[in-house]
């Protein structure tokens, strides 16, 4: 059967990689291409590249890294921040990007998603959903605005899939950076509403923590704090998971 | 001629196909035409997207009989990468009912129709694939676990056991490579598979079929 999944989550900002904490005070987090290069080496399984800048102002990524970063991985590339359009996809798959990642621009424009998926197939269509909670419940957040978007998380979710998302990258938005484990409360839910593959991203501070979120039914997890500002990497991180029983290509 | 070119129909990502097999210490021609095709003497058609779209291409450009001829005809070696697997088929449900190629009989269905599968599509991930008997010459030169990359919602059925190179356990086996005459092809990405890809993609360059 299908290997639990191991993901870098990569942000992309001014050609240099960022990570912050609830999507807020950003650090300089090294160079694109190498950070990739060491990724690939040790056997990530995929990687997410997404240029926040690019998101932010509504303004196409970051192709030159984009091309840099995917000279490097022999594993699945998937790109995303400012991709509004066909046209967009395009580009970054011919600078060597596998899948295509739509959150921001999805949400504004969702047949966006049918034309992704209508093109490339939607195996290689990833769209995000950002959750926080707002009020005691778990609502579909917008990062450019900071702010609870004016749907309800899971009715978009559902939207997405039935218009051709082949994967949903869901985001614990109050947990990113924080290392106070993973949210695995929103991903059964949203593991009961779609049949796509979900990948759980937000809150993973040490192994143990992915340890439990793959004990407790996630078989992909994306994780970005844990590989920029520790001495984790991902042979280790798999290989203890894999020593506690877990599916893992190690 | 030529010693290996990738077969451009406008159906992917030519650039990770490009990468691994420089990696693989080849420098591969893109080959977009009739004319171009027949000049080489190893060929690799990729292929990510949607079935019904990417054989109406292939038509169009007079690429499907320049494969016949080189692959079929000509015994040319060549390595078919997911969609260029599915496309050797007789019949593609995606998007309607298209004729494949026809370079083996079965029909390429969405995974929801094959019973046993999980319902969570597209087959999304790393998985163990499982030779079958008499493939050593390509399966032989991967070492230890042979894990590839699996991205697809379509699956092969039907095809003839004789045919089947490898099988993957998605809930039930599902068609993990095929193998005609002198046409190689994996439901799976070898050059998106890291180092057992490009085993695998290096005993590819090396098979004499």
């Amino acid at each position: 059967m299908l290997h639990n999944r191991l993901i870098p989550s990569l942000l992309l900002e001014g050609g240099r990689l960022v990570k912050g904490t609830k999507f807020q005070d950003r650090r300089d987090a090294g160079r694109p291409e190498t950070t990739a290069r060491a990724h690939n080496a040790q056997g990530a399984d995929e990687l997410l590249l997404l240029d926040v800048t690019a998101s932010r102002e509504g303004r196409e990524p970051d192709f030159e890294t984009i091309a840099l970063v995917a000279e490097e991985c022999f594993m699945p590339l998937c790109v995303g921040g400012g991709v509004s359009s066909a046209e967009t996809a395009m580009q970054c798959m011919n600078c060597g990007a596998d899948k295509i990642f739509v959150n921001a621009a999805a949400m504004d424009r969702p047949e966006l998603i049918n034309e992704l998926a209508e093109r490339f197939g939607s195996q290689a269509v990833m769209v995000g959903i950002d959750v926080m909670e707002a009020n005691g419940e778990a609502a579909l957040y917008d990062h450019r605005t900071g702010e609870v978007a004016p749907r309800g998380w899971k009715d978009w979710m559902r939207e997405a899939a039935s218009l051709g998302a082949g994967e949903i990258r869901l985001m614990s938005v109050d947990r990113e950076g924080t290392r106070q484990s993973m949210n695995t409360d929103l991903l059964r839910e949203a593991e009961a509403l779609v049949d796509l593959p979900v990948i759980l991203e937000g809150g993973a501070g040490n192994v143990a923590d992915i340890d439990r979120a793959m004990t407790e039914g996630a078989t992909a997890v994306a994780i970005g704090t844990m590989l920029v500002f520790s001495d984790n990497n991902i042979i280790q991180i798999k290989r203890h998971l894999a020593n506690h029983g877990h599916n893992m290509r190690h | 001629m030529t010693e290996i070119a990738i077969v451009d129909y406008g159906a992917g990502n030519l650039q990770s196909v490009r990468n691994a097999l420089e990696m693989a210490g080849e420098d591969p021609e893109i080959a977009a035409t009739p004319e171009e095709i027949l000049a080489a003497n190893r060929l690799v058609i990729p292929g990510v997207g949607a079935a019904g779209h990417a054989i109406g291409r292939m038509r169009e450009a007079g690429i499907d009989q320049a494969l016949n001829e080189a692959i079929r005809e000509k015994a040319r070696p060549a390595l078919g990468i997911c969609l260029g697997m599915q496309l050797a088929a007789a019949a593609l449900y995606e998007h309607g009912e298209n004729d494949g190629l026809g370079w083996i009989a079965g029909d390429v269905k969405h995974l929801r129709e094959v019973e046993g599968v999980p319902a969570r599509v597209p087959h999304m991930g790393w998985n163990e694939i499982e030779p079958a008997d008499g493939t050593e010459e390509l399966f032989d030169a991967v070492r230890g676990k042979r894990s590839f990359y699996f991205c697809h919602s379509y699956t092969l059925r039907d095809a003839p056991e004789d045919t089947i190179a490898a099988t993957v356990a998605y809930g039930v086996p599902l068609v993990a490579a095929i193998r005609t005459g002198t046409f190689f092809a994996t439901q799976f990405h070898p050059e998106k598979s890291q180092i057992k890809g490009q085993q695998l993609i290096e005993a590819f360059l090396e098979w004499k079929p």
